[in-house]
């Protein structure tokens, strides 16, 4: 365990004393930002149009009704959109994390200091996946700046529809975690693979896309094919989470697929002991 | 006891043949040269007993343990330095042997004492707080041989430690291995045969995977001054 926790930690003292960790937090702070500013418009010209029609939300269609609250109107299609731009910049924090070791001819010390494999991977996965959960992390900013001021609002329209319901939001966080941490187990693997970072970060971007091309196409399949798209689409797999309903079936599918992606690294890590 | 026992230890990649069935030992304490001109298999061997690879077959034990059955224990007695010193550009000097100590298993009231210890020992205590990178070439050969040092293994494996260093980094490189001698048994690899003959007690010379000579460094002079020179080359001269 200790062994894990210091390869971790020599994990995050690297990606925090190079430029990499600070640009990804910035472009997705930035893009998030954005994306935020432009939902909250919608929410609040929704609820201006609202008021001054007779019979309020009762007259407007179902699909518009997630406009209703703070919590599904704003935070959540900002966490939806995220999934997007997790899958874009996750796989430039993973593509070091084993490339650089061996370009930098370090891995050697790892593999003839007394650890196991096991122990490398995992402590470098972690070291990894702390990162990506604080990349998440900033947009936790929007929801408690939602906090803070949203109830300026509640003057005007309904008072419960202002304010944040944070179990659902820490819900859709969740959602972005696994999907975050299944993309860096996807990254780690790839990485473990080749020697320079440009190529890992690719390809690992390249897998991502073939996910996003899931999601795209799955609407337009038909008869089982349809099925199956759906079933491993990562929207589908996250709406429960990301609607505010605990769901086991994300959590167990997600963490099948980091398992398997770990287990995979160990065995290219044990590999490259056999070439 | 042996430090190392070595037999008929093979390595293959693909149809080329690496080393071809190796076979030696290292006494407890000993200062050993492993010579050989370049491509002869110098590195390939130090990496199997290292446990960065596996032989193709053929068997290694460290202190007793067979380093592919009981690889952890093998590796807890071995303190290694590969031909690039593996260091972290990222981290400091002191933030990376901190890291070293503590994958090598140091107790972690005595990580801090280890440092200075072995910074001490290769002359690199001011350098700690700057990083790997802005390093020099010299220093970054030192900071590799103290990563080595921590946690005080028996066994030292030193790859080419003077590689690439001017005569006076050499030179103190050198009078810093043989301060180690007496505390652990060493192995260094070089081709520059002057260097051997000012530390080394014990000569290994090996040419296309074999070894052609395995002696001590009086017998293989025979007492004369370019004892080493000579039979160097009438050993690999083919």
């Amino acid at each position: 365990m200790r062994n894990i926790i210091a390869i971790a930690k020599k994990e995050l003292t690297v990606y925090l004393t190079t430029p990499w960790a600070w640009i990804v937090f910035t472009v997705v702070s930035f893009v998030s930002s954005l994306f935020f500013i432009a939902y909250l418009i919608q929410f609040k010209d929704a609820h201006e149009q609202i008021r001054t029609m007779d019979g309020g939300w009762e007259q407007i269609g179902p699909d518009a009704q997630y406009l209703r609250n703070l919590t599904d109107g704003v935070v959540m299609p900002l966490f939806s959109t995220m999934l997007v731009v997790l899958l874009f910049v996750v796989p430039f924090l993973s593509a070091r994390i084993f490339a650089e070791e061996r370009r930098q001819k370090t891995l050697e010390l790892l593999m003839t200091a007394p650890l196991t494999s096991f122990e490398i991977v995992l402590g470098k996965y972690l070291g990894g996946l702390c990162i990506v959960i604080a990349t998440i992390s900033t947009t936790l900013v929007y929801p408690v700046l939602l906090t803070a001021f949203g109830s300026s609002f509640s003057a005007t329209t309904a008072e419960k529809t202002m304010t944040l319901e944070w179990p659902v939001v820490l819900l859709g966080f969740l959602a972005l975690v696994l999907w975050g941490a299944a993309i860096h187990s996807i990254g780690t693997f790839i990485s473990s693979l080749t020697e320079s970072v440009i190529i890992a970060g690719l390809v690992t971007l390249c897998v991502s896309l073939v996910w996003l091309v899931i999601k795209l196409a799955a609407p337009n399949a038909a008869g089982i094919l349809r099925d199956v798209l759906d079933y491993v689409s990562f929207e589908y797999q996250l709406r429960n989470l990301l609607r505010g309903v605990l769901d086991l079936q994300p959590l167990v599918f997600f963490a099948s697929l980091i398992l398997v992606f770990l287990l995979a690294t160990h065995r290219a890590v044990e590999s490259r002991r056999w070439v | 006891m042996a430090m190392i026992e070595v037999e008929g230890l093979t390595k293959k990649y693909r149809d080329r043949v690496a080393i071809d069935a190796l076979s030696f030992k290292v006494a407890e304490g000993k200062i050993v040269g492993f010579l050989g001109p370049n491509g002869a298999g110098k590195s390939t061997t130090m990496k199997i007993l290292t446990g960065f690879m596996p032989a193709t077959e053929g068997k290694a034990r460290v202190a007793g343990f067979d380093v592919f059955e009981k690889p952890i224990e093998a590796k807890r007695q071995i303190g290694y330095l590969p031909e690039t010193p593996p260091l972290y550009p990222e981290l400091t000097v002191r933030g990376f042997l901190q890291f070293v100590a503590e994958i090598k298993g140091v107790p972690r009231g005595q990580v801090k004492s280890e440092i200075d210890r072995v910074a001490k020992g290769t002359g690199v205590t001011s350098e700690l707080d700057r990083l790997n990178s802005a390093l020099s070439k010299g220093y970054r050969q030192r900071v590799g041989i103290a990563q080595a040092l921590i946690g005080n293994p028996k066994l030292l494996i030193l790859d080419e430690p003077t590689e690439g260093l001017d005569p006076r980094q050499r030179n103190e490189v050198l009078q810093l291995i043989k301060g180690l001698a007496g505390q652990h048994t060493v192995v260094l690899s070089t081709h520059i045969l002057a260097e051997v003959k000012t530390i080394c007690e014990q000569v290994l010379i090996i040419h296309r995977g074999k070894i052609v000579a395995d002696e001590t460094m009086a017998a293989i002079t025979g007492g004369r001054e370019n004892g080493l020179e000579e039979k160097f080359i009438q050993l690999t001269a083919n």
